[in-house]
């Protein structure tokens, strides 16, 4: 649908460098990175905000590079919302009716199932600073789709809403992505965000696309070491390839040797990344199994975090394995509890170093 | 725009309990960092006050001959005549300093527009004489602008335009200036969605920018208007015909002495007070709003 080719933008000290992505419709395409990244002047650039200074953006196979914002069919909602704080909620909602010429009148009839879709109905009279958050933030996505939009921007939706209101909104952008076949690009850092909703995703760090592609890939299957440490890779060691077998390769890293599917040849130095979810916990005596990979290995630490806990063994190299809270305490563990920890070799995602 | 009240503020009148640095378990607690600035702010406020209290006594002491002076059609011609003028110079500066104001407070910064900003604020550091020699050279009838002018039948020396294009002068860094406060409040964000939602640059600028500015404008236009109507150098050196009351109080005072002059100041000084009391007052009714989002 929307096609970013090589552009360029410097905005003062910040620039965006020779980013290429395209946005398929239908898609839910997530643009993730750290803070000051260049996401939202990313998001900006795509709404025409920003004139790349060089590269080309198309719509549709057809240039629009100098195409201004009013005329892409594309609604922003930004982070703060940005209600017009001098505009009743009725009167954000149908704005963008209004200034494509229709009638007051006309509008209000046109946004009033919106309203009640969101459930701001009762708000239709109050101004946005008597609004709490989770208000605020219907009422600027009801704005935004009112236009009916081609694609719909969002930047860092969720980061101002309590946990509750999180999993309400999650829901209303799922519905409107699935139910309403809409496009949306969605700017975050969150990785759970990510994996909730997102159908296709790009990594920005300092300006540069470093990994796009299907969600999944990218988040299970990342680029780049630096990507991996972004997207929340828990354990990520850097080792070199002694032997390959047909396809399946001894890596040594810290000191032990791990078996892991690569084409990577020996001597090539790679990076192990390994999901805090793929490593298995268990005590006794070395327990059989199809894994490749055991290690034994002494619990340092466990943190809880809701439902399940962080344990980080030390095997020589330092690993962090998730559990269920009830597991940590069927296992018994403690720090100083010794355990053998495994993992199968096709958990294992090797990054070589070219790629 | 949000407003509020001080807590501590110690000159409040309204009855209420007295905020709790004031007292203190039944005793007097002075804040003296805050009393200090009472009193130095107070100096300065009373200066303005003995003044006008000097003026005030001498001026009652003779009420006919201050009702006489003030009820002349002189006096409210003349009056009448600065109101007038600087409104105009006031509505000119909505017109062209509205546009100056925000291009200014979007663009981003560099040599030129450093450039034009020392131009703006270039009537405010020079003397006011300077102001007027510089609108005098250009306006008069040999001047660059007005010579073709007078052409087309639009005379400035000894003219009412001359008159208010010296007041446009000298005020417009404060209207430009409040301006341009205005629009940078208002958050660059809020014109972006409204772009996206469909609405053009001007738009834009009509719906969301300018209503959000309003009070900035009232208060740059209030405060060009007051800098306008005081002007006395900068509109002598072009126009010292038809009077303004400055003018009307300079040319009193050198033929009628200072009996004369003074009754004119101080019916200028009610006038004034009452009016600008007025338009202060009404900036707590324009362009609010809540600003919590």
């Amino acid at each position: 649908m929307i096609a970013f080719d090589r552009v360029s933008l410097a905005l003062g000290s910040f620039s965006l460098d020779d980013v290429s992505l395209t946005i398929g419709k239908g898609d839910y395409y997530f643009i993730v990175g750290p803070s000051g990244a260049g996401k939202t002047v990313l998001l900006e650039a795509i709404a025409g905000l920003h004139r790349p200074d060089s590269g080309r953006v198309l719509l549709r196979g057809t240039e629009i590079t100098a195409l201004p914002p009013e005329k892409r069919k594309v609604a922003l909602v930004y982070q703060d919302y940005s209600l017009f704080p001098n505009m009743r909620v009725i009167e954000n909602v149908s704005y963008g009716l209004r200034v494509r010429g229709m009638r007051k009148e006309e509008a209000r009839a046109e946004v009033a199932p919106l309203l009640e879709r969101f459930g701001i109905t009762h708000l239709a009279d109050r101004y946005p600073g008597t609004l709490s958050g989770g208000e605020q933030q219907r009422v600027a996505l009801a704005r935004a789709v009112a236009v009916k939009p081609d694609i719909l921007l969002l930047d860092e939706p969720l980061s101002a809403l309590d946990p509750v209101t999180q999993e309400k909104f999650i829901d209303d952008l799922r519905r409107l992505h699935r139910e309403d076949g809409l496009t949306i690009v969605q700017v975050s850092h969150s990785r759970r965000e990510a994996h909730l909703l997102a159908t296709r995703m790009a990594v920005i760090i300092d300006g540069t696309l470093v990994d796009e592609g299907e969600a999944n890939v990218v988040l299970n299957a990342p680029k780049s070491r630096e990507v991996a440490s972004f997207i929340g890779v828990e354990n990520i060691l850097d080792g070199t390839v002694t032997a390959n077998d047909g396809g399946l390769a001894t890596v040594a890293a810290g000191g032990l040797a791990f078996e892991a599917v690569t084409d990577a040849a020996a001597g090539e130095e790679v990076t192990l990344c390994i999901r805090a979810d793929d490593v298995v916990v268990a005590v006794g005596d070395r327990p059989q199994s199809s894994a490749r990979n055991t290690m034994a290995g002494t619990v340092l630490r466990i943190a809880e975090n809701g439902p399940v806990a962080e344990v980080r063994v030390d095997a020589g190299v330092e690993l962090t394995a998730v559990l269920t809270r009830r597991s940590v305490r069927d296992l018994s563990l403690v720090p100083g509890t010794p355990v053998t920890l495994s993992v199968k070799a096709t958990a294992i995602h090797v990054i070589r170093s070219f790629s | 725009m949000k407003t509020g009240t001080l807590s501590s503020d110690p000159l409040r009148g309204d009855g209420e309990a007295a905020p709790s640095w004031w007292r203190e378990r039944g005793r007097r607690h002075i804040d003296w960092c805050t009393a200090g600035f009472c009193i130095m702010g107070g100096l300065l406020v009373g200066i303005t006050v003995l003044a006008l209290a000097n003026m005030a006594t001498a001026e009652l002491a003779d009420p006919v001959h201050l009702f006489k002076v003030a009820a002349s059609s002189e006096v409210i011609g003349s009056i009448l005549l600065t109101f007038g003028a600087g409104a105009s110079a006031v509505l000119l500066l909505i017109l062209f300093g509205t546009p100056l104001a925000y291009v200014l407070a979007r663009s981003r910064p560099s040599r030129f527009k450093g450039v034009v900003e020392s131009i703006v604020d270039i009537p405010l550091i020079l003397p006011h004489t300077v102001a007027g020699l510089l609108v005098y050279l250009l306006f008069m009838r040999r001047g660059w602008l007005g010579a073709p002018l007078s052409e087309v039948g639009l005379a400035f020396e000894d003219a009412l335009p001359g008159t208010i294009v010296a007041m446009l002068f000298v005020a417009s860094p404060f209207y430009v200036n409040t301006m341009r406060e205005g629009f940078e409040k208002v958050p660059v964000h809020l014109e972006n969605v409204a772009r996206t939602l469909g609405a053009g640059t001007f738009t834009t600028f009509r719906t969301v920018t300018l209503p959000l500015s309003l009070r900035h404008m009232y208060s740059g236009a209030v405060l060009a208007w007051g800098r306008a109507i005081g002007e006395f150098a900068g509109v002598i050196m072009i126009a010292y015909y038809p009077f303004i009351i400055s003018t009307l109080i300079y040319y009193s005072f050198t033929t009628d002495g200072i009996h004369t002059s003074r009754s004119i100041a101080f019916t200028v000084i009610l006038v004034s007070f009452g009016v600008f009391y007025l338009l202060r007052r009404m900036t707590r009714y324009l362009g609010r709003y809540d600003d919590r989002v």
